[in-house]
C-alpha cells in the first residue's frame, strides 16, 4: 500500500471520489432544494440563488447535479459488480476445469466481442422500459468479457504454480483449492479491471442516456442532464457545463485511482 | 501459416451464427412491430394486420430465422421493410462512408498515440510523462457527444471554419474532383477530430506500458552500452517491439472504434452505417438490423483476425499455436 | 510511409485553410435548399408514410386536388368536378396538357391505376383504408382519357380531400411489384420539380420542370438536406448552409435574431392532449376528470415548454380548421375548484399528502414516448402539478413502437392509465375512428369513449355534405367532448420556419405551409 500512498495523484483522486461519495450519500443534506421543483425562473445564469444556475424546467441545477450523482456512481458501481462477478465466475469456470466447458465459455466471450456492444445494448435497452436498474444491468451483462479473459488467464497460470499442484497431492478438494488459493491471487488484477470498468460504466450510461434511453425523468442522472442540456448549449451553457465537467471528473478519478492500483500491484 | 489462417477463417463460421443468433432472438424478443410506425388516425387495423403477414412477421420466430439464414446462406440478406430495398444494397451505400471515417480516424489515433506513448515511456515519472498521462485520461474520460457538440459550437459557430453537418457540400455537386475531394475533407475534419480525441488515450497508455517494458530488457541495455544514440535506441529498437502488442489492440480496437462512429455519425449527419443502424432499431427494421449486426460484426472479426495473422508474421514466436 | 503522412496531413490542412471565413463556396444561383430532420425511406405517394418522404413527394408529383393556402380543396390536375344528387357519384374532368417527367401524357387511365394499387391488398400502403367506406372499397373508373369517375357505396364527406394523392404513371409501373419497384428510388411524377439524384442519408436534389402545366416553375434547382440532430439544422441555417429550415420554440429568439433571415410562426392542423383511460375506475368518474383538467396549468406548460410561442387547448378540433366552435368548457387553471371536486367525487386528502378514496390512492401513470422532448417535458410538468392536489401521477417513457403496441392492445381493458400524445388532423374534420365507440377496442378511440350523442352526430357529419350542416354537427361534438374532458386537452404546436432572406414567392403562412405554390418561389439575383 505504501507506493499506492506514495502516487500523490492517485490519492488526490481517491479523496475526491471519496468527497463525491459522501455528497451523493447524503444528498438531502447538501441540496438547497429539492431535485423535481419546478421553480419561477427558467434557464437563470449562475448566481448566489443557484450556484449552477437552472435548467430548463426552472430546477436547481445544483440539487440537481448532487441527486444525479447518487444514480451517477451507483450505475457505475453496480454494473461493474455485475460484469465482474459474471466475467471472474465464468473465468474461473472455464480456467479451472477446462475442456469442453472452457472452449464453450470462450467461445460466448468470442462470439460476445465481435458484437458492436452499443447495439446490443441500444436493442436489449428497447425491449425492457428504460429505467435505472435495467440499465445497470445491461451494462454490465455487456461488459463482462474483458474480466472473463483476465481471470481465466491467470487462473491458468496459478493453476501451474507448484503449491496448487501440492494442494492436489495432499487431497484438497476442488472447490476448496479453488476459494482458498486460486482465488486470492485473481483478485488483484480483477480489481483494477473492476475499476477501468466502472469509468467505462458512466460513460456508457451518459451515452445512452444521450439517444434517449439511459435514466428516466424526473430522476436525475449526470447522463440525462447531459441529454437535457443538448438543446440548450447555447442558451444555457451551464446546464451542458457542469454534468459533462462532473463526468470527466468522476472518470478521470477513477482511472488515475486505477492507474495507482495497477502500479501498486505491479503489473 | 496458411493453415492457422484457414483455421482461423473456418472458426469465423460459428461465430457468426452465435453472433446472428443472438442478435435476432434479442430483435424479435422486443416489444412492438414494424407496422407500429403507421399510425395516423386513418390507418385501420386491418391495414397493419395484412402488411404484417405480406413481410411475413406472422410466422413464429425460429422459422423466421431459419428463413433468414437459408438467404443469407445465398448471399442475400432480406429485403428491409418499408424502404422496400435490399439490405445489401443499402449497407453497400453507407459502408464507404463509415470506413473512411473509421480509417481516417485510425491513421490520425495512430499517428498521435505512438510518439506520444513513446515519449510518454521514456520520460517515465517526469513532467512530460504526468502531461501526456493526464491528457490522455482527459481523452478518456470526455463524454463523446460531448466534446461534439463542443467543437461544434467552436468551429463552425464562432469561427465559421468548417461545415458541421454532412459529407459534402450539394452546391459543389458540379465542380471538379479535387474540388470535391477537398470538400469531404474539410466536412471530415470536426468527426474525425472528435473520434482522435476520444481514442488516441486508450492507445497511447499500451504503448507507453509496452515501452516501458521493452526499455527495461537487456538488448535495450546492450545496445546503449554499444553506445549507439538514444534516438537510435528508442526509435529504432524499442518502438519496433513496443508496437508488436500494439497490433493485436488495433483489431480489439474496432467494436469502440464502431461504437463511436454511431453517435458521431448521427450527430455530425455523416452519411454512414451507424446512423442507418440506430434508425433501424429504433423502427424494428429486423432484416436491416440483423444486416447490419451481421455485417459489423464480419468486420470487427476480420478486423482481429488480420492482427493475429500481422502479429504472427511480425513475431515468428507464436506461429504455430493459436491463440485464444 | 513518411510521405503518405505527410500528404495526408497537408491536404488536411490546406482544405482547413482555404475554407475560413465563409463556409458556402459553391454556386447557389437559383438553388432552394430544404433541411429534412428525417431519412427519406421512399418516394413514392402510395407507400411512405413519413414526414420527409412527403415533403419531396409534394414537389414530384401532383394529385387529382390539392389544398390551397386557405385550407381550401382546389383543382390540380382535375380541372373541375361534379358530384351527382344522391352524393355517391364523383366524376373527375382532367385537365389536357398533363404530361409525366419523361414526356408520355398523364390520362385518367393513370388516375385509376394509382387508386386501384392503393386498393390491391398486396401493395403494402397503409392509404387504403382511405378508400374503404363501411368495409365496402370505392370504384375508380376511367371514362375516356379525361374523365375519371369514383363510385362510393355511400355519400362520404371527407373523400374529396382523400383524392389528393400524388397519381403515379401506369405506364412505367404497370406489370410490376411496386413494393420493390426501382421506381420509388428514382421517381417519375408530373409536377413541378423532376427527380435528379439521391444520395442516401445526405440529400436529395430536383431540377425544374419546364413543362410544369401550372407554369415552369423560377427556380433551377430544390435541393432536401437531411440533417437528423436539431442543433446541427439551426447551425446549418445560420451558417448559410440551408435556406429553410424548421425551428423549435427554444430557438425562436436566436432565430429572429439572424440576419437576412425570415421566422415565421404559425397555427397547425395538430393538439396535444394527456388521454385518460375510460375503462380504468379513477377516470371513468367525471369528476376526477375535470378535476384535473383544473389542475392542469396549461400557460405553465406552454411557457416552459414553448417559451410561450403556442395556444392553450379546450376541444378536440384545431382552431385554424373551419369546424371550430371556441364556445366550450373551457376548465381554466383553478386549484381550489380542482380540491373541490376531487372531495365530492370522495378522494379525500390522505395523511401524507395523497388523496384517496376507501383505501386506495389518487395514483396513475402517464406512458409519452421517448425521443419527444415536448411530451416528455410536459409529462415532468403535470407530475408537479397534480402532485399539488394530491394526486400521484408516475412516469414511463416508452419507445414508441411499445407505447403503440400498449394503445393497440386487442383486449378491452388495456394496460395502461393515461398516455400524452397527438393528433395531426387531415382538412377534412371527421374524426370518427377517433371518437366512435365502435373503435375501440380495435381502431383509435384506445381510451374507450364512449357517448351516444357523439356516436350519432359523428355518423351524421360524415354523410352530410353540407357545409353549414357539417359547421353545426361538428361545433355539437366539440361542446360535449370538451365538457366531458376524456382527455384533459393541452396545447395546440404552432410552427415555427426560418426562410433565408433571399427566396421570395412564399405564400401566406398558415397549416399548408410557406411552400404551396413552389413553382412561384424564386430567388433573389444578386444576393
Amino acid at each position: 500500500m505504501k507506493k499506492f500512498r506514495r502516487n500523490k495523484l492517485a490519492v488526490a483522486a481517491l479523496s475526491v471520489l471519496a468527497l463525491m461519495a459522501v455528497v451523493a450519500l447524503f444528498a438531502p443534506f447538501f441540496a438547497p432544494y429539492d431535485p423535481g421543483d419546478i421553480g419561477k425562473t427558467a434557464l437563470e445564469a449562475p448566481s448566489m440563488l443557484h450556484f449552477f444556475g437552472t435548467d430548463d424546467f426552472g430546477r436547481d441545477v445544483f440539487s440537481r447535479a448532487v441527486y444525479g450523482a447518487r444514480i451517477s456512481l451507483s450505475v457505475g458501481l453496480v454494473a461493474v459488480s455485475i460484469s465482474v462477478l459474471v466475467g471472474f465466475v465464468l473465468g474461473i469456470i472455464s480456467g479451472y476445469f477446462g475442456g469442453l466447458t472452457e472452449s464453450l465459455i470462450m467461445r460466448f466471450v468470442d462470439i460476445m466481442l465481435s458484437f458492436p456492444s452499443i447495439f446490443l445494448i441500444l436493442a436489449v435497452q428497447a425491449i425492457l422500459t428504460p429505467n435505472i436498474y435495467n440499465v445497470m444491468v445491461i451494462i454490465g451483462l455487456t461488459s463482462w468479457m474483458g474480466v472473463a479473459r483476465l481471470v481465466r488467464a491467470e487462473v491458468l497460470s496459478v493453476k501451474e504454480r507448484p503449491y496448487i499442484e501440492a494442494a492436489h497431492v495432499i487431497g484438497a478438494s476442488g472447490p476448496r483449492i479453488m476459494f482458498r488459493h486460486i482465488l486470492p491471487n485473481v483478485i488483484a488484477p480483477v480489481i483494477v479491471a473492476g475499476t477501468l470498468g466502472m469509468a467505462g460504466a458512466i460513460l456508457t450510461e451518459s451515452a445512452l442516456s444521450f439517444l434517449g434511453l439511459g435514466v428516466q425523468p424526473p430522476l436525475s442522472s449526470w447522463g440525462n442532464m447531459l441529454q437535457d442540456s443538448q438543446a440548450y448549449l447555447r442558451d444555457a451553457p451551464w446546464m451542458a457545463l457542469i454534468p459533462g465537467l462532473l463526468i470527466l471528473l468522476t472518470v478521470l478519478c477513477i482511472y488515475l485511482v486505477g492507474e495507482g492500483l495497477r502500479e501498486e500491484i505491479g503489473r | 501459416m496458411y493453415k492457422h489462417v484457414l483455421k482461423r477463417l473456418v472458426s469465423i463460421i460459428p461465430l457468426l451464427i452465435g453472433v446472428s443468433i443472438i442478435s435476432f432472438f434479442v430483435m424479435h424478443l422486443a416489444p412492438g412491430d414494424p407496422t407500429a410506425l403507421f399510425v395516423d388516425p386513418s390507418v385501420s387495423p386491418h391495414e397493419l394486420a395484412r402488411i404484417r403477414s405480406n413481410w411475413g412477421l406472422d410466422h413464429p420466430v425460429h422459422v423466421q430465422y431459419f428463413f433468414w439464414l437459408k438467404n443469407v446462406l445465398r448471399g442475400d440478406l432480406g429485403t428491409a421493410y418499408i424502404i422496400n430495398r435490399p439490405v445489401t444494397e443499402l449497407i453497400a451505400e453507407r459502408i464507404p462512408a463509415t470506413l473512411l471515417l473509421m480509417a481516417t480516424s485510425l491513421f490520425f489515433i495512430l499517428l498521435v498515440s505512438i510518439p506520444l506513448g513513446v515519449l510518454s515511456a521514456y520520460k517515465k515519472g517526469r513532467g512530460l510523462d504526468n502531461i501526456i498521462s493526464v491528457l490522455s485520461f482527459l481523452g478518456m474520460s470526455i463524454p463523446s457527444f460531448w466534446l461534439a457538440l463542443m467543437l461544434m459550437l467552436l468551429f463552425s459557430v464562432k469561427l465559421g471554419f468548417l461545415p458541421s453537418s454532412g459529407m459534402s457540400d450539394p452546391l459543389l455537386a458540379d465542380t471538379s474532383l479535387p474540388g470535391k475531394l477537398a470538400d469531404i475533407v474539410r466536412h471530415m475534419v470536426l468527426p474525425v477530430l472528435t473520434m482522435v480525441i476520444i481514442g488516441f488515450a486508450g492507445l497511447t497508455r499500451y504503448i507507453r506500458s509496452g515501452t516501458i517494458e521493452v526499455l527495461g530488457q537487456n538488448y535495450i541495455k546492450a545496445a546503449r552500452a554499444k553506445g549507439l544514440s538514444e534516438r537510435t535506441v528508442l526509435f529504432k529498437h524499442a518502438l519496433r517491439n513496443s508496437l508488436l502488442p500494439v497490433i493485436t489492440i488495433l483489431g480489439m480496437t474496432i467494436p469502440d472504434l464502431f461504437a463511436g462512429a454511431f453517435i458521431i455519425e448521427t450527430i455530425f449527419a455523416w452519411p454512414g452505417m451507424g446512423r442507418l443502424g440506430i434508425g433501424a432499431v429504433f423502427s424494428r427494421n429486423y432484416p436491416l438490423i440483423m444486416g447490419i449486426v451481421f455485417i459489423s460484426s464480419l468486420l470487427i472479426i476480420l478486423g482481429n483476425l488480420a492482427a493475429d495473422v500481422l502479429y504472427s508474421v511480425a513475431d515468428p514466436r507464436i506461429r504455430t499455436e493459436g491463440k485464444d | 510511409m513518411k510521405k503518405t503522412i505527410l500528404i495526408v496531413i497537408s491536404v488536411f490542412l490546406s482544405a482547413c485553410l482555404g475554407c475560413s471565413g465563409s463556409i458556402k463556396t459553391g454556386k447557389n444561383i437559383g438553388t432552394l435548399t430544404f433541411t429534412l430532420g428525417g431519412e427519406v425511406s421512399i418516394i413514392n405517394p402510395v407507400l411512405s408514410s413519413d414526414t420527409a418522404s412527403s415533403a419531396v413527394e409534394g414537389v414530384i408529383f401532383s394529385g387529382l386536388t390539392k389544398i390551397n393556402e386557405d385550407l381550401e380543396i382546389v383543382p390540380d390536375i382535375a380541372k373541375s368536378w361534379t358530384v351527382s344528387a344522391d352524393g355517391k357519384t364523383y366524376t373527375f374532368y382532367l385537365r389536357d396538357d398533363v404530361y409525366w417527367h419523361d414526356g408520355e401524357k398523364l390520362t385518367a387511365y393513370d388516375a385509376k391505376f394509382t387508386f386501384d394499387l392503393i386498393l390491391d391488398p398486396k401493395v403494402n400502403s397503409v392509404r387504403r383504408g382511405d378508400y374503404i367506406i363501411d368495409g365496402i372499397p370505392i370504384r375508380f373508373e376511367a371514362r375516356g382519357p379525361k374523365v375519371l369517375r369514383a363510385m362510393l357505396p355511400k355519400p362520404f364527406a371527407p373523400f374529396l380531400g382523400r383524392v389528393g394523392m400524388g397519381i403515379l404513371p401506369k405506364h412505367l409501373l404497370e406489370g410490376k411489384d411496386i413494393n420493390t419497384a426501382q421506381f420509388n428510388r428514382a421517381p417519375v411524377g408530373s409536377g413541378p420539380f423532376i427527380f435528379k439524384e439521391w444520395i442516401s442519408a445526405d440529400r436529395v436534389v430536383v431540377e425544374r420542370n419546364p413543362r410544369y402545366f401550372a407554369g415552369a416553375p423560377k427556380i433551377e434547382k430544390i435541393v432536401f438536406k437531411i440533417i437528423p440532430d436539431e442543433n446541427a439544422r439551426f447551425i446549418a441555417l445560420e451558417t448559410g448552409q440551408t435556406d429553410v429550415c424548421d425551428i423549435p420554440a427554444k430557438d425562436y429568439k436566436r432565430a429572429k435574431l439572424l440576419k437576412r433571415t425570415n421566422v415565421f410562426e404559425y397555427d397547425s392542423l395538430m393538439y396535444v392532449y394527456l388521454g385518460l383511460n375510460q375503462k380504468r375506475e379513477i377516470f371513468s368518474d367525471k369528476k376526477v376528470r375535470q378535476a384535473l383538467a383544473y389542475a392542469t396549468d396549461k400557460q405553465q406548460l406552454i411557457q416552459l415548454i414553448f417559451n410561450g410561442l403556442a395556444s392553450p387547448a379546450y376541444g378536440p378540433m384545431s382552431p385554424v380548421g373551419w369546424t371550430y366552435n371556441d364556445n366550450v368548457e373551457k376548465y381554466d387553471h383553478n386549484v381550489q375548484k380542482a380540491e373541490k371536486l376531487l372531495d365530492e367525487a370522495g378522494w379525500f386528502m390522505g395523511k401524507d399528502g395523497l388523496r384517496e378514496k376507501k383505501g386506495k390512492k389518487l395514483e396513475f401513470t402517464i406512458l409519452v414516448n421517448q425521443g419527444n422532448k415536448e411530451r416528455e417535458k410536459a409529462a415532468v410538468i403535470l407530475q408537479w402539478q397534480y402532485k399539488k392536489i394530491g394526486v400521484k401521477a408516475n412516469i414511463r417513457v416508452m419507445e414508441w413502437s411499445s407505447l403503440l403496441r400498449i394503445l393497440n392492445a386487442k383486449s378491452t381493458e388495456k394496460d395502461f392509465d393515461a398516455v400524452i400524445i397527438g393528433w395531426s388532423l387531415g382538412i377534412d374534420p371527421d374524426s370518427y375512428s377517433i371518437w366512435h365507440s365502435t373503435q375501440y377496442p380495435l381502431g383509435l378511440n384506445f381510451i374507450g369513449y364512449s357517448n351516444r350523442d357523439v356516436d350519432w352526430l359523428l355518423e351524421k357529419g360524415r354523410t352530410t355534405l353540407n357545409r353549414r350542416a357539417r359547421k353545426k354537427i361538428y361545433g355539437d361534438i366539440q361542446q360535449i367532448i370538451a365538457e366531458e374532458q376524456p382527455y384533459i386537452f393541452l396545447w395546440y404546436p404552432h410552427s415555427i420556419v426560418a426562410v433565408s432572406d433571399r427566396i421570395g414567392g412564399l405564400s401566406k403562412p398558415g397549416p399548408a405551409g410557406l411552400f404551396v405554390d413552389i413553382e412561384k418561389v424564386y430567388v433573389k439575383e444578386n444576393y
